[in-house]
């Protein structure tokens, strides 16, 4: 009786997958991603497979010009797979794509001209906080990596950050969240950590420039009921009250909510604009209601809808909508001047290449920092430094040399104090016209 | 009339005078008060009319889906006991098969129209066979469990579809054109401030449609008297011949073709994910408890009262809160109100 039950249980398991597996077929057609992206992935996968398959032998079969030169290690932890996939997978392509031009290069050539090979070694972190903080020991204690690029989403990273601490590894997170390079109990900068993407605050500073430029003093806050969406709120109430902007009304939604009694509540509330704090779906949903409900409203969002699902899922609704972006999106229309704007290119062309067209995103950008800080730390290491050297080593070098330093994310100055390095300059307003993002600085204001 | 019927009748008329006024105007009461607390809350906020009329029209919105799911819930609790929990995953596969369907690329040269009529039909079908292996696979074979056991089976069931849809779409939300327009962009209409989409009109209609075939079916089929049969007594049913197992396959195949028509009219005005079944899954269990569970136009008035009070609630105080309305009524009505609202009327409602 119980084994049938537990074949009727297999089968239908089976019949479902099966079911789906071929209603996703006919997906792929629409979508052509998911199957070129696994090229980089199974590559990514064999490397610590080949290291765990000969781990003391690594040294001597390092395809190095010099033998016996050290073999530097990059351990990274990304949301490969999980509700983070969709952040996660352009930055496993990305470090993959750092990791195949370091091995054509033979590695990285230190200070006394010793070409030292660079393993870099991608593990997945499944979105989840406590597989994150497992690879990050297995890469800390067993791979005894030089330098972390680790986490993707906030909650990732803030798992990692007491092991990478206390065994004294320099870690570079990709996630949001200010609390991972600062402690919020002590108010210090957390010594061992850094990370490259930009903040809220920096979204607010734009969107209280530009509110200011049109003459609004009163907006509605509307922000997704979530760690993000509550940080977008704290960062705007601060900074919108520094340039004289009330928020008359500010609430929640939900990520999946179908009806929007919040706007409701907006026409009542009397304010000039609407303040979005949100990511998609929700952020294109409530974008949508605002718009039908009052077509004239100007709708503000920040840089988490600076990619193309926002546009998507309501292409009329967000047409005209204003908000800071990294400048990766709008990298061809940036003035000549600007010294991110070949880094940001030569990036795009070199991403492209590699994943066979995938479109960048601003996350792959922010695991190129991570990478490239640990890359060229490594470089300035003297041969013949034991482990615990190097890692304090690379520590320093990026604290201390990282100066108005032009990445993708922006240009970072990096000091003892602040472990990111960037103003809110490193954003560029843009405005969604004809259903993209085109850049839309100060000088084109009215 | 039927034997239960006589009984309430009976009891209400042994139910002393005094005690029935007493307890309507307690109820009148309750009802002044809350009206007047929301009343008080929306001049806070400046809200005329037009504001609460637009929160009513978009909570009725709401409301009927949850009506949808709740028949959902009362067709499969009537006939065999079970609380459905894996409800809601049906909602999500309508909604998430239609839209699969409606992008697959060997319909990419029909028309729009067309080619969203037979998405949603071919969605509407597969999920009514996913009901149907559903209670093959998993109820059927435990048929002889307590039925703690089977609804602890159900909720394993909607975990597992969450789980394979995540796997097949991703955690990306989809789009499916507005039915009116055939386009994202759906047609609104305007009175002052107060919109409604023609999406809206559509789920109205179309859960109204529903309604009237299942009407239909139940009271004018042979199969539909089976299942009322089987929902009044199982013994004496399977005495005459109706196999409850049959039944009971029934019963879940159109509850899984209400839940996926639910999301499936459902899906232009929102963005299904893979996880959209949860939430819509308890609230239409709040819906049928509201209506008692055993009662479908209870069930269906119970979710239209729900999507009011939560819209209208929200509205007045703050949206962030929204889901408090729903849980609160849930557990006031199984504390105080077990029989559901609408309980007492049960022999005028009863179709």
């Amino acid at each position: 009786m119980k084994r049938t039950r537990l074949f009727w249980l297999v089968a239908l398991l089976a019949v479902l997958a099966l079911a789906l597996s071929a209603c996703a077929q006919g997906q792929q057609g629409a979508q052509p991603a998911p199957a070129q992206e696994e090229q980089p992935a199974e590559q990514a996968a064999e490397q610590p497979a080949q290291e765990a398959a000969e781990p003391p032998a690594a040294e001597e079969a390092a395809p190095a010009q010099e033998p016996g030169a050290t073999v530097y290690k990059i351990g990274v932890v990304v949301a490969i797979t999980g509700p983070g996939s969709g952040l996660g997978v352009p930055e496993r392509n990305t470090a993959a794509m750092i990791a195949a031009q370091l091995e054509e290069q033979g590695g990285v050539t230190g200070p006394d001209g010793v070409v030292h090979p660079v393993e870099v070694i991608i593990l997945d972190s499944e979105s989840n906080p406590d597989t994150a903080a497992a690879a990050a020991s297995r890469l800390i204690n067993e791979e005894q990596v030089d330098v972390l690029v680790a986490g993707t989403l906030s909650g990732n990273s803030l798992a990692m950050v007491p092991l990478a601490t206390e065994a004294g590894v320099p870690m570079i997170s990709m996630a949001s969240a200010q609390s991972i390079i600062v402690d919020p109990d002590t108010g210090e900068t957390r010594e061992w950590i850094f990370k490259t993407p930009q903040t809220n605050e920096h979204s607010a500073r734009w969107q209280a420039e530009y509110l200011q430029n049109l003459g609004i003093t009163q907006v509605c806050h509307l922000y997704e009921n979530s760690g993000y969406g509550q940080d977008t709120l704290n960062q705007a109430t601060q900074v919108f009250g520094e340039f004289g902007i009330e928020i008359v009304y500010s609430d929640t939604f939900e990520r999946k909510d179908t009806e929007f009694p919040q706007v409701v509540s907006v026409q009542g509330a009397g304010c000039e604009a609407v303040v979005v704090g949100a990511i998609p779906p929700g952020a294109s949903m409530v974008t949508a209601a605002i718009k039908d409900a009052m077509p004239d409203m100007l709708v503000i969002h920040g840089h988490g809808v600076c990619n193309k699902q926002f546009i998507d899922l309501a292409p009329d609704a967000v047409e005209g909508t204003v908000l800071p972006c990294g400048k990766l999106l709008v990298a061809e229309q940036l003035p000549e001047e600007d010294p991110q704007k070949p880094v940001l290119l030569q990036y795009i062309q070199d991403y492209t290449a590699f994943t066979d067209g995938e479109p960048v995103s601003t996350f792959g950008g922010h695991a190129w920092d991570a990478m490239m800080w640990s890359v060229e730390a490594l470089a300035s290491l003297e041969e013949g430094m034991d482990l615990a050297a190097r890692r304090a080593a690379v520590r320093d070098y990026i604290e201390n040399s990282i100066q108005d330093w032009p990445g993708i994310s922006g240009i970072f100055t990096i000091t003892p104090e602040d472990h990111l390095g960037l103003d809110y300059k490193a954003l560029v307003m843009t405005r969604i016209q004809d259903g993209w993002y085109t850049y839309y600085g100060p000088e084109l204001w009215e | 009339m039927s034997v239960d019927a006589e009984v309430q009748q009976f009891l209400r008329k042994r139910r002393p005078a005094h005690q029935a006024r007493g307890q309507q105007i307690a109820w009148a009461g309750v009802t002044l008060a809350l009206l007047a607390a929301i009343l008080y809350l929306g001049s806070q906020k400046n809200f005329g009319p037009l504001q609460y009329a637009q929160l009513v029209l978009d909570g009725l919105r709401g409301g009927t889906i949850y009506a949808l799911i709740a028949l959902g819930f009362v067709t499969v609790f009537n006939v065999t006991g079970i609380i459905n929990f894996a409800q809601g995953g049906f909602v999500m596969l309508g909604a998430m098969l239609a839209v699969t369907i409606n992008d697959w690329g060997a319909l990419a040269q029909w028309s729009p129209g067309p080619r969203l009529a037979a998405a949603v039909l071919a969605a509407v079908l597969a999920t009514t066979l996913i009901g149907v292996l559903v209670e093959r696979l998993t109820i059927y074979p435990a048929r002889n469990a307590e039925p703690l056991t089977l609804i602890i089976i159900t909720v394993g069931v909607y975990i597992v579809m969450q789980g394979v849809a995540l796997i097949v779409w991703g955690t990306d939300a989809y789009s499916l054109p507005a039915f009116t327009t055939l386009a994202m962009r759906d047609r609104t209409f305007r009175l002052g401030t107060v919109i409604v989409k023609a999406q809206s009109f559509w789920i109205w209609g179309v859960t109204g449609v529903t309604m009237a075939v299942l009407y239909y079916f139940f009271e004018h089929t042979m199969w539909g008297r089976a299942l009322r049969a089987c929902s009044v007594n199982r013994l004496a049913a399977r005495l005459m011949g109706i196999r409850p197992d049959r039944m009971s396959m029934l019963a879940f195949g159109l509850a899984a073709a209400m839940g996926a028509i639910g999301g499936i009219v459902l899906a232009p005005a929102t963005r299904p994910v893979y996880d959209m079944g949860l939430s819509l899954g308890l609230k239409g269990f709040v819906a049928a408890i509201m209506g008692g569970l055993v009662n479908p136009p209870a069930a269906v008035v119970g979710g239209i009262l729900l999507g009011i009070i939560e819209n209208v609630g929200a509205g007045v105080t703050r949206a962030g809160i929204k889901d408090i309305f729903s849980f609160i009524i849930l557990i006031w009505v199984l504390l105080f109100r077990p029989q559901g609202l609408f309980g007492r009327q049960q022999t005028v409602e009863k179709v």
